[in-house]
């Protein structure tokens, strides 16, 4: 990817232009000013967490969620064919950019 | 209005509202034995299906969401996918890249989000019944500008298979209708366990046997700071209660003020990770250079396709999981869901619901809110982010209506997995609460 302008007049526009590389995300000057900005309100905002209770446990789930399995039985709902006629392919592999 | 009439309008309807995103051209409703819609974040044969994102143009899926093949089962005619929020990014319907649906008691407001396209066809559709979907608020704050019912069940009680990921400890499928007698009928059809997302296979059974709401808590931290008109509605309906034998007592829940920024954390951090599929491979916009390397390829897509509001969800959900912020971020809004959740068990031990209003204002107009900045958009879901978080069944109840005739909603809140007393509730409101049909402009 083009590497995204790093100034390094702010750290918080350089946090955003590390993050958006992370990404996949090409940002313009422009766009790394108004998202550094937007962010920075943001966590602002969320600072009130460091007053938060901590807590013993942590909510992954909203509710109990226990495995329950189903037997180990090979199936398939949908041809091959199916799932592939929207998708871009070559000798039926699915096509994607080169690993360079 | 018959069905037939219903699908010889939609045409002209959605120029004028701009609800759907895809709708059938079907004039006959053949033996359809009622009409449905669905927000376009849950897959559909028939239907190109988009979450309001342009780097899914062009997606037909293969296969129909467990919620959507249940209510063709039950006879449903699927009429259409209607417009949201880009991947359910937002609080007004604003963030589509397919049409911004237009409030149905006035045009030049928002219709709220990100279910805004399914509240505008329940509003205004006879008899209809369109199915949405709620993260942090997107079913009741959509119902509330539109003044319908909007229910959203316990997490897990309605099968997540085909709905495109947003949050998924957060996703929940829900229906909204100006009849809450839909809400009755159709919650049974699309809830239940299915083999195919383990997040249903744990509940209890859904019972509807006409459980009520004898008492309700009201968060003092719910009413600071709402506007004059949603006030005046909501305290109208608190004394409407009262007269029902309900009763209404204060409380404080001091864990609700962290309730919003915890849920932006793990929504955002889960959407982030979510959205690193659409990389102009396998569906949506495949037409990229492949002469590019991999990460020049997969960028260009994500740059040229995902909105404004999605690049700033993602970067701010990549932010908080890395190295060095997770502890801050993520882990600490893992411990404030479980705060959350332990607040309104205490609360639960003594009384049936937790009542609010639903939105601290009625419906914005579209020029106001190009003007609010991320952080005032996100503020504005404080009174349905924190059931979200939770996962707690919650309803919108339409409550009353401003001088100029816009809605306003309350929402009740029970514990896991007590559909019951909501689906009750809204029947019962319904008996003495004149809900208004939008006079609907061709």
């Amino acid at each position: 990817m083009g590497a995204p302008v790093v100034r390094a007049t702010s750290m918080d526009r350089d946090i955003v232009a590390k993050v958006a590389k992370t990404a996949h995300l090409t940002l313009t000057d422009a766009e790394l000013d108004r998202y550094s900005r937007d962010l920075r309100e943001i966590l602002d905002y969320f600072r009130v967490l460091d007053e938060a209770p901590n807590h013993t446990g942590v909510g992954v789930n909203p509710v109990e969620i226990a495995d329950v399995l189903r037997d180990d039985v090979p199936r398939q709902e949908f041809s091959s064919e199916d799932l592939l006629k929207d998708m871009k392919t070559y000798k039926n592999y699915i096509r994607g950019p080169k690993l360079s | 209005m018959t069905d037939a009439d219903t699908l010889a309008g939609l045409k002209r309807l959605n120029n004028t509202y701009q609800m759907f995103h895809a709708f059938t051209a079907d004039t006959d409703p053949g033996d359809a034995v009622f009409l449905f819609s669905a927000k376009d974040n849950l897959t559909s044969k028939d239907f190109e299906t988009c979450c309001g994102s342009r780097i899914l143009e062009g997606y037909r899926p293969v296969f129909d969401a467990t919620a959507i093949a249940n209510l063709r089962r039950a006879g449903g005619k699927l009429i259409g996918k209607t417009n949201m929020d880009e991947f359910g990014f937002g609080t007004f319907s604003t963030n589509s890249a397919f049409g911004v649906p237009k409030n149905p008691f006035d045009r030049e407001r928002s219709c709220g989000g990100s279910s805004g396209g399914s509240a505008c066809a329940a509003a205004i559709l006879d008899g209809h019944v369109s199915l949405g979907v709620s993260t942090g608020g997107s079913v009741c704050c959509p119902a509330s500008f539109c003044g319908v019912y909007g229910l959203v069940p316990t997490y897990g009680r309605v099968s997540r298979y085909g709905l495109i990921d947003y949050g998924n400890s957060l996703d929940k499928i829900g229906l909204l209708a100006r009849d809450p007698a839909k809400l009755k009928q159709y919650l049974p059809v699309i809830a239940g366990k299915d083999p195919h997302d383990p997040t249903s296979a744990c509940q209890p059974p859904l019972e509807l046997k006409g459980a009520k709401i004898r008492s309700v808590a009201v968060p003092q931290e719910a009413v600071e700071g709402i506007s004059t008109d949603v006030k005046n509605a909501f305290e109208n309906g608190l004394e409407t209660l009262r007269s029902l034998d309900v009763d209404v007592e204060y409380v404080d829940v001091p864990e609700l003020r962290y309730a919003m920024p915890a849920y932006y954390i793990l929504a955002t951090s889960e959407a982030s990770t979510n959205l690193a599929r659409y990389c102009g491979m396998r569906y949506g916009r495949q037409d990229g250079d492949y002469t590019l390397g991999f990460d020049a390829y997969f960028s260009s897509f994500r740059t040229d396709y995902f909105g404004d509001e999605a690049k700033r969800r993602i970067l701010l959900g990549t932010y908080t999981r890395m190295e060095g912020f997770r502890d801050r971020y993520y882990a600490k809004a893992l411990q404030v869901r479980m705060d959350v959740i332990d607040a309104y068990k205490r609360i639960f031990a003594g009384h049936d619901a937790v009542l609010t209003p639903t939105m601290p204002f009625v419906s914005p107009k579209f020029a106001d809110i190009s003007q609010m900045s991320a952080v005032e958009t996100y503020k504005t879901d404080f009174l349905t982010v924190p059931p979200n978080l939770a996962g707690t069944p919650h309803l919108n109840c339409p409550c009353g209506y401003n001088a100029a005739g816009l809605p306003v909603g309350m929402q009740f809140v029970t514990d896991h997995w007590q559909e019951d007393k909501l689906v009750t509730m809204a029947a019962e409101w319904n008996k003495i609460f004149n809900v208004r049909v939008p006079e609907v402009k061709a």
